[in-house]
């Protein structure tokens, strides 16, 4: 066997491609850039028209800020008990949906999947009005469970395609043997099915997380009072208090990314794979 | 067996159905009910109009606005992150060094708020101090103050430039993953048989990344569609409406003028568009896999 010839694809010029991309990267860093770099400056700096510049010395006084206001707590708080229950509660119902379309299929199945799958690509606009009025009439207006409730049902399309898929590839011949041997569906889909699809989950997990805590139409539509509202309204808000205090705006903005700046980097593999797949697929 | 099988069933998929039915389903057919409403979103009465709204629909010229802009959006957002992610790919598919640090930098806006996104270009715009005037007071040497989001002419394409920065890296991790599937001997072959780049790319790896672009294409006038978040945070809508586009319409009518039943009846508009749009992609999708499959 010979050594395989380097492929060279399109480009001979390894050199320019590079520089090419280079320039192109700082282009594209340059915005996420200006918010690090205001949050670590003074008010007085920026409004010079300092913010695009290095900075001096390292300001953390907008930091302290914004970790030190308990309206801050309060919206981390609230976007974590909407966001880890409805990821929870989207992943587990999707799983139990994705178990009986990939290994118990029925007349008409695959119509009902599609059906759920087809929910992903409606503007969400489209239920707002109802939603509202059936929230309304059960008294849960200016509560989070309206958040909860909708993020985990409008999660279940991308839920039940990707557990779906995932579990058409378990063999059958596992779950048969399991049968055979006296166990029923439920401990077929949690002892072995799930136990195998871990990097399925894995995927899930970080892209409803991200989504479900970046989100900003339903809890500005289902909350009103300040100490309801999740992060992302917050930051809106919080615009009227700070209003020139653009490095707090800045350091702010850095916290509340920061949880899926985070699983972004830890779980960036994933986050790909779930996008691509989901997108593949659907 | 089958006996045991439908118990498995209905117990599996009795949550999840119902969640998705109560939740999604209904609300989505209830739509249609209160677009022939004049539901005011709190009375409990209210009365039918008939066909009244869709008949305002068709006179209003906000809604024809909107209806303009979400199309400029839609076509913008088709083009930009589509093409910008398609060069970006093929330059990361050269196996150039550092392309899993170039991947991640590219792909980084993805996962951020639109919130986010919105604020951080916000302050590119912003008059005074913001990094595109600061550029072009740089270059020209006079002092530059154009307020990009405030002016009608300039207010829809900022947001654009900012949404395609945030969508240019999921078109391009779509791309890549269709790249990898592209047998690296066939180009190969080509170039042995003296095909030029040019040629090689449009003639062989361009019609072999036609499944991609139909992916890219689809996700891409999708998610225009849904575009709200970002415009919201951005310009309102304004200036004059200016930027408003039809999910942003449904929201002023029916959450801050109270005509639940006008928006009801944009928003069956705009599930008609989807549909429309969806059917398109699913057709789409079977044509390709039947020529690539």
């Amino acid at each position: 066997m010979a050594e395989p010839l380097p492929v060279t694809r399109f480009n001979p010029w390894p050199t320019t491609i590079f520089t090419i991309l280079s320039a192109l990267a700082v282009l594209f860093l340059l915005p996420t850039l200006g918010v690090l770099l205001s949050s670590i400056k003074t008010t007085r700096e920026i409004s010079m028209g300092e913010l695009w510049s290095l900075p001096a010395s390292l300001f953390l006084g907008n930091f302290a800020e914004v970790l030190g206001n308990p309206a801050v707590h309060r919206y981390f708080l609230n976007t974590l008990l909407v966001t880890l229950p409805a990821t929870a509660v989207s992943i587990t119902l999707g799983a139990l949906a994705g178990y009986v379309f990939a290994k118990l299929p029925f007349r008409g199945s695959n119509a009902l999947f599609l059906g759920i799958v087809a929910g992903m690509f409606f503007p969400p606009q489209v239920i707002l009005v109802p939603l509202f009025r059936l929230f309304n009439g059960l008294g849960l207006i200016d509560t989070l469970w309206p958040v909860i409730i909708v993020h985990s049902a409008l999660g279940l399309p991308i839920c039940v395609l990707m557990m779906r898929n995932f579990f058409a590839t378990v063999p059958n011949a596992l779950r048969e043997a399991a049968i055979m041997e006296g166990a029923n569906e439920w401990q077929v889909l949690t002892r072995v099915v799930l136990p195998l699809s871990l990097p399925a989950l894995a995927v899930l997990a970080t892209l409803q997380f991200t989504w479900i805590w970046n989100d900003f139409l339903w809890p500005l539509i289902f909350t009103q009072s300040d100490n309801k509202r999740t992060i992302m309204i917050g930051i809106v808000n919080l615009k009227g208090q700070y209003s020139v205090a653009w490095g707090v705006q800045g350091a702010l903005s850095l916290v509340a990314s920061l949880p899926t700046l985070l699983v972004f980097l830890f779980f960036q593999r994933f986050f790909i794979k779930g996008m691509t797949m989901g997108a593949v697929k659907g | 067996m089958e006996q045991h099988n439908r118990f498995w069933r209905i117990a599996l998929l009795g949550l999840p159905l119902g969640l998705f039915g109560l939740f999604v389903v209904w609300p989505l057919f209830s739509s249609f009910y209160y677009s022939f409403t004049d539901w005011n979103g709190f009375d409990t009465n209210y009365s039918f109009v008939g066909f009244d709204n869709f008949a305002k629909i068709a006179t209003d010229r906000l809604f024809l606005q909107a209806a303009i802009n979400t199309t400029i959006w839609m076509a913008a957002a088709i083009i930009l992150p589509t093409t910008l992610g398609l060069m970006l790919a093929l330059l990361l598919d050269s196996r150039v060094a550092g392309a899993r640090v170039f991947k991640s930098i590219f792909y980084l806006p993805i996962c951020l708020s639109a919130v986010i996104v919105g604020q951080i270009w916000t302050w590119i715009y912003q008059p005074d101090w913001g990094l595109l005037n600061t550029i072009i007071s740089q270059i020209t040497g006079e002092k530059f103050k154009y307020a990009w989001l405030a002016k009608p002419d300039t207010a829809l394409w900022s947001v654009i430039v900012a949404w395609s920065w945030q969508q240019t890296g999921l078109a391009m991790v779509i791309y890549l993953a269709g790249l990898t599937a592209i047998p690296g001997d066939l180009l190969e072959v080509c170039e042995i048989e003296g095909a030029s780049p040019w040629q090689r790319f449009r003639r062989v790896v361009l019609p072999l990344l036609a499944p991609s672009t139909v992916v890219v294409v689809a996700l891409s006038v999708i998610n225009s569609l849904k575009g709200f978040d970002i415009l919201y945070i951005m310009t309102g809508g304004g200036p004059f409406n200016s930027s408003d586009t039809l999910a942003m319409h449904m929201y002023n009518e029916s959450f801050k003028k109270y005509l639940m039943g006008y928006g009801s009846a944009i928003s069956v508009v705009l599930f008609l568009i989807a549909l429309a749009i969806i059917g398109l992609y699913f057709r789409q999708l079977r044509k390709v896999d039947r020529i690539y499959g």
